[in-house]
């Protein structure tokens, strides 16, 4: 029973067996030991590790998207791209387990212009599939800002996030896999940067932006300080649509599905047969014309042979 | 016809493949019968939404309750009005956005501060960013050009306008002067008259007020140059070789003394300027005839 858990909760205490009987569910059954043992061992230590990987045939632009994700997650590790299409939910499963990841982040293009990112907890948590729109990059010549490579970001969320269990189950995994680790290795110390995740629309807006304010110490801010603190736009900028949330990690029961929406590929197909349409509409059109005159002869014209020869 | 009939139901084929692509789970309610781009409600009902179930995986992932909030540094932030936020209007939406990191920023500084930890980065901590050197100076450069196309632009638009303003005020002055010019014709027109009409008798205590006085003299003739000076400006006295480099440079700014111009020669003020005629180059006569 010594099964080697990847999480990220605080390892020294399952080791050892409490007193309490063990509860019934095996998955994250640990959970109930450990709140006990939190008041005793008062050391939580978060031990996130986010696997980034994408599916081949990715454009310039969304894999620029995901080197960008790379750079501002410290505690992620970049993998190679993934392939095959059928059993891609038990390969990324394996991989996360392979590299000690305990999420993963996938970027998946299809058809080469629609970006989905997969949002997954592993080994059994919970997985989310959105697609991206509105994709703006760090190298944009406009997005101005720049901060610390590796310092930890402060998250902030409109209060939507708490309305309805969806988006709390979002936010959550959000908070889990976008938020650095206090005492990563590769973290910087000082807070240099704000992310914004906000629901517009039944969308998920993400903006990241660096943090300016007068300061001289660096644990206190000038007086009236705050007042004058600035905000720069540092990028990358996404939009993410939620297509479902699963029980399992890339696969698993629905649990929820977006009633409002609808694929790329359906919308692509609505404007090409809006557009079919109107060849069809003009040839009918011909033959009802034909069809109209045949059936309603004109009189003969009486100057139709004024001027033959 | 039969044209027609192929080409539509070619077209329904696809429609159905396509639909059928890339949903993992096959679940295959949402009908696209609607001929618009946002699915209505319609669909909506047969949407799976497993309530329980979301909670009981939250519950399995979260941290435990008693988590500092300095591991997860999360801001909430309130939106009034959040319903008005039209997600097409770029510019409110972006304000939303920038309005909601600040007030967080805000309150997390507010939290952060009484920790007494550091948090706010020194000028003088040099570390890798997460955009490079490179890039930001490319950014630099960009900005700069902006702002010059700015600037050059409310230059060219108040040169534009000063130009305007001038021209009236030209156009004003010509005026003036020839009404001016007018009525001091007129005036002595008028003294003529009237000592035509007095006979001639008088002497030179005339009341009347010629106000001759403010004759305009153009100031605009350069001194630099005699008038009968055909060199342009160009020739110097002999004998001025020494500050010869420094003559050189200033009379390259300041013009060689005035170069010829379409000018008048014959006027007042030339009669009787005898620059170019005194002991011009007499020290040694070149063409001595005897």
């Amino acid at each position: 029973m010594g099964k080697k858990r990847k999480h990220e909760e605080a390892s020294e205490a399952p080791k050892e067996k409490t007193a309490p009987t063990r509860p019934q569910r095996t998955l994250m059954g640990w959970k109930e030991g450990e709140v006990e043992k939190k008041s005793d061992s008062p050391v939580f230590r978060n031990k996130e590790k986010v696997l980034v990987t994408c599916s081949r045939r990715i454009t310039y632009r969304y894999r620029h998207l995901m080197l960008n994700v790379v750079s501002l997650l410290p505690h992620c590790k970049k993998d190679s791209k993934v392939e095959s299409k059928e059993s891609k939910g038990a390969t990324l499963n394996e991989l996360i387990e392979l590299r000690n990841c305990s999420s993963c982040l996938f970027f998946e293009c299809r058809k080469q212009k629609d970006l989905y990112l997969w949002m997954a907890k592993s080994p059994s948590g919970p997985s989310v599939k959105f697609l991206v729109n509105a994709v703006h990059t760090m190298e944009e010549l406009k997005l101005t800002g720049n901060h610390l490579k590796g310092s930890r970001p402060i998250l902030t969320f409109s209060t939507n996030f708490d309305k309805e269990p969806h988006w709390k189950l979002l936010k959550e995994i959000i908070v889990q896999i976008f938020g650095t680790p206090k005492d990563h290795r590769k973290a910087k110390p000082f807070h240099d940067h704000v992310f914004v995740f906000s629901i517009v629309d039944d969308h998920i807006w993400f903006r990241n932006y660096q943090i300016s304010v007068p300061h001289n110490e660096t644990d206190k801010v000038d007086r009236g300080g705050l007042d004058k603190m600035t905000l720069v736009e540092v990028g990358p900028r996404f939009c993410l649509n939620p297509i479902k949330i699963f029980g399992g990690s890339f696969g698993g029961p629905t649990l929820y599905e977006n009633p409002f929406y609808v694929s790329p590929n359906q919308v692509r197909a609505l404007e090409k047969r809006k557009k079919a349409g109107k060849y069809a509409k003009k040839v009918k059109a011909k033959t009802r014309r034909k069809m109209h005159e045949m059936s309603n002869p004109l009189e003969p014209d009486e100057f139709a042979d004024m001027w033959k020869e | 016809m039969r044209m027609v009939a192929f080409k539509e139901t070619e077209i329904l084929l696809n429609g159905e493949t396509m639909m059928a692509d890339d949903v993992e789970d096959v679940d295959d309610e949402e009908s696209e019968s609607e001929p618009e781009e946002v699915a209505l409600s319609e669909p909506a009902k047969n949407a799976v939404y497993n309530k329980e179930g979301l909670l009981e995986k939250l519950d399995d992932i979260s941290w435990p309750e008693n988590v500092e909030w300095i591991h997860k540094l999360t801001v909430d932030h309130d939106h009034d009005q959040e319903k008005e936020i039209d997600v097409n209007d770029d510019l409110a939406r972006e304000l939303a956005f920038y309005t909601q990191a600040l007030d967080g920023t805000r309150q997390a500084f507010e939290k952060l501060q009484p920790m007494g930890i550091p948090f706010l980065r020194p000028p003088d901590y040099y570390a890798e960013m997460v955009k490079s050197d490179a890039h930001m100076l490319k950014i630099k450069g960009k900005l700069l050009v902006e702002k010059k196309k700015i600037e050059e632009a409310e230059e060219r638009k108040k040169a534009r306008e000063a130009k305007k303003i001038a021209k009236e005020l030209q156009a004003q002055k010509a005026k003036e002067r020839a009404k001016r010019k007018k009525e001091e014709i007129e005036s002595v027109k008028k003294w003529r008259k009237q000592r035509q009409q007095n006979g001639f008798a008088r002497g030179k205590g005339d009341e009347v007020d010629l106000a001759f006085d403010d004759f305009e003299r153009t100031k605009k003739r350069r001194p630099g140059v005699a008038p009968g000076d055909r060199s342009g400006g160009f020739a110097r006295k002999r004998g001025n070789e020494k500050g010869g480099k420094k003559r050189e440079f200033r009379d390259a700014k300041f013009g060689h003394g005035g170069r010829k111009g379409m000018r008048k020669q014959n006027i007042a003020e030339t009669t009787n300027d005898l620059r170019g005629f005194n002991d011009g180059d007499m020290s040694k006569n070149k063409r001595r005839k005897g």
